[in-house]
């Protein structure tokens, strides 16, 4: 990553990861948006077309969406075909419930990545976490996009459960024709309360690097740059990418850093009242956050590697910005004790 | 023989402060070229000539002929080579 060139400053985000809704059909224990119901306020369809335009005319290249989950949006179909047409990537997350052989066919674009959700490798560990039958109805789903060209992957949640099933995952993945993708557990949304039970520890943590070195080809959406060694160094990201390569777009028009830091203090403006680009160029919000710096890693042998890792976990564990991740190599390996989480 | 220049499919470009941005979405790819000024995003529509963009570059900074061919064909065979644009000649 050329990171000179990104501290330059942008004059877009390379990607936008917004959460299309709340509404979900299943109650993750882990949900980072604490997704259910569709809330009063969220983006109508138009208002939804007008952010499309906007962030393809400032050649914004990509779209990460979320929720909620996407598909309970009478309108998405649609409103994927519109980003397209104006030549966005999509890179859409979904639990697969909806997705049948009508949807992969609408779906069945170059521009469109599919991540399907899913948390262990059979339905035993998968659905306490996930919801009775989800399992199935992953596997019904990527039946369903296995015959498509759409690039598929599988995504779980790293967590004490998935941990030990990590090679079960990726060969599940591979007989349909998908990758895996593992993120980050971030005590977000109904995260807070699953924390200190789901969270990997760190000989885990330092277990899941060294397994992360052995398969490159499993992606991780650079949520573990802070575990990353220089095996993966060209994988992807060293550094945070919030306000400097990427922002998020909540269901009601709110813009955040990114999708785990949606506190009341990172509002960073509200689509439509607010242009995206007056909020992505002057936000006050934006601004301090690229300004962020992570003093007590620079001195760290790894900093080139992680500049401090996720500061969503620092703050949701600290309460605090400016301070290291947690779940670093380097903390991992050292003499300190893992830092207790904050209760909500 | 002129040489036009158009970005292979998937991939954009996009201007920025230290000179062009590529996005392939086969991975998705970024790529960070420090072209400054000198090469317009548009120069990839095929609007200019790459021997039309060496010769602006020679006036428009004063560089010499050779010069201003020597990058111009560098930085094109960079970008050629990480499968980001291919070349149509006319005659």
């Amino acid at each position: 990553m050329s990171n000179q060139y990104v501290d330059m400053g942008l004059s877009a985000p390379v990607n936008v990861t917004w959460e299309v809704t709340y509404a979900c059909n299943l109650s993750c224990i882990h949900c980072l948006s604490d997704a259910g119901l569709k809330r009063s306020g969220e983006l109508t369809t138009d208002q939804c077309l007008a952010v499309i335009d906007r962030l393809a005319a400032m050649k914004v290249f990509q779209f990460n969406i979320g929720g909620g989950e996407p598909f309970m949006r009478p309108d998405f179909l649609d409103l994927m075909d519109h980003a397209h047409k104006k030549g966005m990537v999509t890179c859409i997350s979904t639990n697969g419930i909806l997705i049948d052989d009508y949807v992969a066919g609408r779906l069945d674009n170059p521009l469109v990545y599919v991540q399907v959700s899913l948390d262990g490798a059979t339905p035993a560990s998968n659905d306490p976490i996930r919801g009775t039958g989800s399992f199935q109805n992953v596997l019904r789903a990527l039946g369903c996009l296995r015959n498509r060209n759409i690039e598929v992957s599988v995504n779980t949640v790293l967590t004490r459960r998935s941990f030990s099933e990590l090679d079960s995952m990726t060969e599940l993945a591979a007989e349909y024709g998908a990758k895996l993708r593992v993120s980050r557990f971030r005590p977000s949304g109904r995260g807070k309360a699953s924390w200190s039970e789901l969270n990997v520890d760190q000989q885990q943590m330092l277990a899941f690097s060294d397994w992360l070195n052995g398969h490159l080809a499993v992606s991780t959406g650079d949520s573990f740059f802070s575990v990353s060694t220089e095996e993966r160094r060209s994988l992807g990201l060293n550094m945070c990418g919030a306000c400097k390569l990427t922002c998020c777009i909540s269901p009601e028009g709110n813009v955040y850093p990114c999708a785990f830091l949606q506190d009341p203090e990172f509002l960073a403006g509200r689509l439509p009242d607010d242009d995206f680009k007056d909020i992505w160029q002057n936000s006050p919000v934006f601004h301090s956050f690229r300004r962020l710096e992570i003093k007590s890693c620079e001195s760290c042998r790894r900093f080139d590697l992680c500049h401090g890792g996720c500061p969503a976990i620092a703050y949701h564990t600290q309460r605090k910005l400016g301070v290291p991740d947690p779940g670093c190599l380097a903390n991992c390996v050292s003499v300190k004790p893992v830092l207790k989480e904050v209760r909500p | 023989m002129k040489k036009r220049y158009y970005l292979n499919n998937g991939v954009q470009v996009r201007k920025e402060v230290f000179g062009l941005l590529f996005y392939d979405y086969r991975g998705p790819r970024l790529y960070f070229v420090p072209t400054k000024n000198l090469i317009a995003n548009d120069f990839f529509n095929g609007t200019q000539t790459a021997e039309g963009l060496m010769e602006s570059i020679q006036t428009r900074y004063s560089q010499s002929r050779q010069a201003s061919e020597q990058w111009v064909t560098h930085v094109l065979t960079e970008l050629e080579q990480k499968g980001l644009i291919h070349e149509q000649s006319i005659c």
